[in-house]
C-alpha cells in the first residue's frame, strides 16, 4: 500500500511544473558551481602541488558542489513538501486516504517516498557530475561516497520535516514557510558557538555540523543517527498530527 | 445482527466546542435498502457521514461496517466500503483510466484484475468514452460520475454517498438516480442531499436529521402525495373520492380540487379517464407536496422555533 501512496505522489509532482523548475533550478546552479569549481582548482593547481598535504579534487570541487546544493535544498524541499498534505486537505483528497482501507503511517511514508522519489533524480546528477572527472583525475571515492551520503540523510531529514509541516495546515504557503523556518533555524542554529572548540548542544542540533562532518568523509553512527533520528520524529509527528486530525474538535 | 445487516451507527456523537454536530444518531442499513439522510444545510449529515465513513473518529458510539468495527478493525471495515463525499476527491491532473486504476489499488484490487473493474466501472458510469481524457478538462457532471466511479470500482457492499446529484443537471440527476436504484439492488446505500424529490424517487427508508439530531427514521410510503386537480365541469366530491387509489378529496369550490392518494400513478390514470369519459373537462392535474414534504417541513419548522 505505501507503494501505491509512493506512486501517486511522485506522478502529482512529476506532472506539476514546479518540480521540473527546481530540478532545472538546482542543476543550472549547481553545474555553473561544478565549472566554477574545477576552473578554480586548474588555475590554483601549481601552488597546491607545492603544498606538503595538497587538497584533492574532491576537497576543492566535490565538497562545495555539494555544500551548495544542501544550501539550496534548505529553500527547495518546502517548495516540494508543500502540497502534499496541505494542498489535500484543501481539495478534500485526504478523506478519500482517511476511508481507504489503509493506516496513517502507510499515508505518511508513502508521500515521503514519493517526494524523495524525485529528490532522488537531483541526487543522482549531483552524484553523477563529479563522476565525470575520473576521466582526468583519481577521486576520492570514499569522500565522494560519505558527500553523497550527506547530501541524501539531509534531504530525506528535510523532507520530513517539510511532510509534517505540510500536514499541518492547509494553506502550502504557510507549510513552506514553517518547514523553511526550522530548516533555517537547524541549519544556522550554532552561528554563536561555532567559535568554541569543545561540543555544545547547539552544534549537537545544528543540520550544517552533522552535514559538514559528513562532507568531510567523517561517517559516523552520531551523524547518521542524528538524520535518522530528525527524520523519524518528523515522520511520527507527522502521523500524530493526522491522527489527532480525526479527532480534532 | 444479521448477515444481512451491512452498516450499524450505535448512538454517535460529535461536538465541535459545545455545539454537538450530530447527537446520538443510532442507524442501521441492511442490503437492498436506499437510505436518504435529509436534513437542512448545516443538520449535521455531512458530519454523520464523515464518521461513518472513518474520515472523522465519534466522541462517542461506535460504527461497523460489514460487520467490522470501525475504530477497532478500521482496514477491514473500509474494505466493504465506497464513500463518494461532498466534494469528489479527484486529482485533476490525472488521466480518468489511470485515477480509477489508482483508485481500485487503493482499495486492494489485485493488479491482474484491475484493468477488469476500471472498465466495468467506467461501464456502470457512463465514462467509457473518457478513459483517456484529463479529469480537470471534464464537466461537472462527468467529474462527479467519475466521483461515483471511485465509490464503487472495489464493489463495496455499503456505499455511502454525499449528495451524489449536486451540481448536475437535470439529465444528468435523472441518469444518477437510476444508476443509484440499479446498485442499490444488491448493495445498501446511505445518501445525503436535501432535495426532497431525490429521496422521494429513490430511497427506500428516509432519516431527517435537525441540528444534529435524528428526528424521523420511516420507510417510504412511494405513492403518498397530494394531487391539485381542476375541473371545468366538475362532478360531486364523492365522484372523485370513489376513483381508484383516492384517499380523500378536498373541494376548494370553482373546480379546484386537492387529492389524497395512495399511488401517484394509478390515480393520475383513473383521474384522466373518468375526466375523458364523463367530460370534467381537465384543465390540471400537478402533483402537490408530498407527504415527505410536509413531514420534513414539520420537523424542521417545529425544532428551529423550539430551538429559538
Amino acid at each position: 500500500m505505501i507503494g501505491v501512496v509512493a506512486k501517486r505522489e511522485a506522478l502529482s509532482l512529476f506532472r506539476s511544473p514546479l518540480a521540473w523548475v527546481v530540478l532545472a533550478a538546482v542543476q543550472g546552479l549547481v553545474g555553473y558551481q561544478f565549472l566554477a569549481q574545477i576552473d578554480v582548482f586548474v588555475q590554483y593547481l601549481p601552488r597546491i602541488r607545492s603544498m606538503p598535504q595538497p587538497p584533492g579534487v574532491v576537497q576543492l570541487v566535490v565538497i562545495p558542489t555539494v555544500g551548495l546544493t544542501a544550501f539550496l535544498m534548505l529553500f527547495l524541499i518546502p517548495l516540494l513538501t508543500m502540497q502534499t498534505l496541505s494542498g489535500e486537505r484543501r481539495t478534500g483528497i485526504l478523506r478519500l486516504w482517511y476511508s481507504a482501507p489503509l493506516s496513517l503511517t502507510s499515508l505518511v511514508l508513502g508521500k515521503f517516498l514519493g517526494v524523495m522519489a524525485l529528490q532522488s533524480v537531483i541526487w543522482a546528477l549531483n552524484a553523477l557530475m563529479p563522476l565525470t572527472l575520473l576521466w582526468g583525475t583519481a577521486l576520492d571515492l570514499g569522500t565522494y561516497a560519505a558527500n553523497l551520503l550527506g547530501l541524501y540523510l539531509l534531504m530525506a531529514a528535510g523532507t520530513a520535516i517539510g511532510l509534517f509541516f505540510s500536514a499541518l495546515t492547509a494553506q502550502p504557503a504557510v507549510a513552506a514557510m514553517g518547514s523553511f523556518a526550522t530548516l533555517l533555524a537547524l541549519w544556522l542554529i550554532d552561528w554563536a558557538s561555532q567559535l568554541e572548540t569543545r561540543a555544545n548542544l547547539l552544534s549537537e542540533l545544528s543540520l550544517l555540523a552533522h552535514f559538514q562532518r559528513l562532507t568531510r568523509g567523517l561517517v559516523t553512527t552520531a551523524d547518521v543517527g542524528y538524520f535518522v533520528a530528525l527524520m523519524a520524529t518528523a515522520l511520527a509527528l507527522t502521523v500524530w498530527r493526522l491522527t489527532g486530525d480525526r479527532r480534532a474538535h | 445482527m444479521t448477515s444481512d445487516t451491512l452498516l450499524t451507527a450505535d448512538g454517535i456523537s460529535r461536538r465541535y466546542g459545545a455545539r454537538f454536530a450530530v447527537h446520538d444518531l443510532t442507524l442501521t442499513l441492511r442490503r437492498g435498502e436506499v437510505l436518504g439522510l435529509l436534513g437542512l444545510n448545516g443538520a449535521g449529515k455531512s458530519t454523520a457521514l464523515q464518521m461513518l465513513t472513518g474520515v472523522l473518529a465519534p466522541d462517542t458510539g461506535r460504527v461497523t461496517l460489514g460487520g467490522f468495527d470501525l475504530a477497532r478493525d478500521p482496514k477491514r471495515a473500509k474494505r466493504v466500503l465506497g464513500y463518494l463525499p461532498e466534494v469528489p476527491p479527484l486529482y485533476p491532473e490525472a488521466r480518468v483510466d489511470e485515477y480509477l486504476d489508482f483508485c481500485a489499488a487503493l482499495h486492494r484490487v489485485q493488479a491482474s484484475l484491475r484493468a477488469g473493474v476500471v472498465a466495468a466501472a467506467k461501464a456502470r458510469c457512463g465514462l467509457t468514452a473518457v478513459g483517456p481524457r484529463l479529469i480537470r478538462n471534464l464537466s461537472k457532471g462527468y467529474q462527479q460520475r467519475v466521483g461515483i466511479a471511485q465509490a464503487i470500482i472495489h464493489d463495496p457492499t455499503v456505499l455511502i454517498l454525499d449528495e451524489p446529484t449536486a451540481g448536475l443537471d437535470p439529465a444528468q440527476m435523472h441518469e444518477m438516480r437510476e444508476l443509484i436504484r440499479t446498485l442499490g439492488a444488491e448493495r445498501a446505500i446511505l445518501l445525503s442531499t436535501h432535495l426532497l424529490t431525490e429521496a422521494a424517487s429513490i430511497c427506500s427508508r428516509v432519516v431527517i436529521v435537525h441540528h444534529g439530531r435524528m428526528v424521523y427514521d420511516a420507510a417510504l410510503n412511494h405513492g403518498a402525495y397530494r394531487l391539485a386537480l381542476e375541473l371545468r365541469a366538475a362532478p360531486p366530491r364523492a365522484t372523485l373520492a370513489a376513483l381508484a387509489a383516492v384517499v380523500d378529496v378536498h373541494d376548494f369550490g370553482a373546480g379546484k380540487f386537492e387529492l389524497e392518494v395512495n399511488d401517484f400513478d394509478r390515480a393520475a390514470e383513473a383521474i384522466g379517464a373518468a375526466a375523458a369519459q364523463h367530460g370534467w373537462g381537465l384543465r390540471e392535474l400537478k402533483v402537490g407536496d408530498s407527504a415527505l414534504e410536509r413531514t420534513f417541513l414539520g420537523l424542521t419548522r417545529d425544532h428551529t422555533e423550539a430551538s429559538t
